[in-house]
């Protein structure tokens, strides 16, 4: 997908789908404890339908598929004939240091990584992501929240905080 | 539970945003790396290479690559070298391409 699409593909789903989109999420031989985060979601304390997304059993009345783990080759009719059935516009979320390409390494098992199937729109980093950064994934995908990795830069001042980062 | 509904009717709102407050849980989260330039020499760098279990960190002559989207937050690197690495505390990491989660992190300008 071009990235102008991506950028348009968004938008719409801002425009139509603010308050009311349905999830599906896709283990694609995931640990498990990513699903666990997940599952969190809809707990109270994270509430994830106060903002307008739901779980859905069906690729069918899915607008976003979450896909979590690394893409095991079994599995790939699988995932492809789920995105096939999900009604257009769609936004794919790989989820998790696996789906992601961090754990396991391309082999005869497994691709290693999600979007060497399936086109990739959002990527949230983790293992597992928390709950607050599925939230924030997901408000990424529909265009609600900022992207903010793409200016961290992952380095420290040399001096402060000794003390933290020897702990 | 009668008061929330009264409030809810008067400012007509039903639901909250995304996060109302910040939560109390996140500063407990294991959170990626962050390193001290300063201190990454060449044989640091080297060591952290060695230590990452998921091939997030890789040394590119004179400059550390650090793959988010790979790394675990294991904190073994931290382990490692503590004088170098620290908890970043950053956890809302989405990103809408995958080449924005990898960061070029410049090592300390002599050997070690």
């Amino acid at each position: 997908m071009t990235p102008v699409t991506a950028e348009e593909l968004r938008e719409t789903i801002a425009r139509q789908f603010g308050r009311s989109l349905h999830i599906r999420t896709l283990d694609t031989g995931s640990c498990a404890v990513c699903e666990q985060e997940i599952r969190l979601l809809t707990a109270p304390h994270y509430d994830l339908h106060r903002l307008g997304f739901f779980f859905t059993p069906a690729p069918r009345h899915a607008d976003l598929l979450l896909v979590t783990g690394p893409m095991i080759r079994a599995f790939e009719v699988a995932a492809r004939k789920t995105y096939d059935a999900m009604p257009g516009p769609k936004v794919v979320v790989a989820t998790g240091a696996c789906a992601l390409g961090g754990v396991y390494p391309a082999d005869p098992f497994t691709h290693g990584t999600v979007d060497a199937v399936l086109p990739v729109d959002v990527w949230i980093p983790g293992c597992p992501p928390s709950p607050l950064a599925l939230l924030h994934g997901l408000g990424v995908a529909v265009g609600k929240l900022a992207e903010k990795v793409r200016d961290l830069p992952f380095t420290a001042p040399d001096d402060s905080e000794r003390t933290r980062g020897d702990s | 539970m009668t008061l929330w509904f009264v409030r809810g009717l008067r400012r007509g709102v039903v639901t909250t945003r995304y996060p109302a407050r910040p939560d109390p849980s996140a500063a407990s989260l294991p959170t990626p790396p962050a390193f001290r330039p300063g201190q990454l020499t060449a044989g640091v760098a080297d060591r952290l290479v060695a230590v990452c279990p998921g091939g997030a960190l890789r040394r590119d002559d004179r400059v550390l690559v650090y793959d988010v989207g790979a790394c675990a937050a294991c904190g073994r690197c931290a382990t490692e070298a503590p004088h170098a690495v620290t908890s970043s505390g950053e956890f809302e990491l989405a990103a809408t391409a995958r080449s924005v989660l990898i960061k070029r992190i410049p090592l300390r300008g002599e050997a070690p």
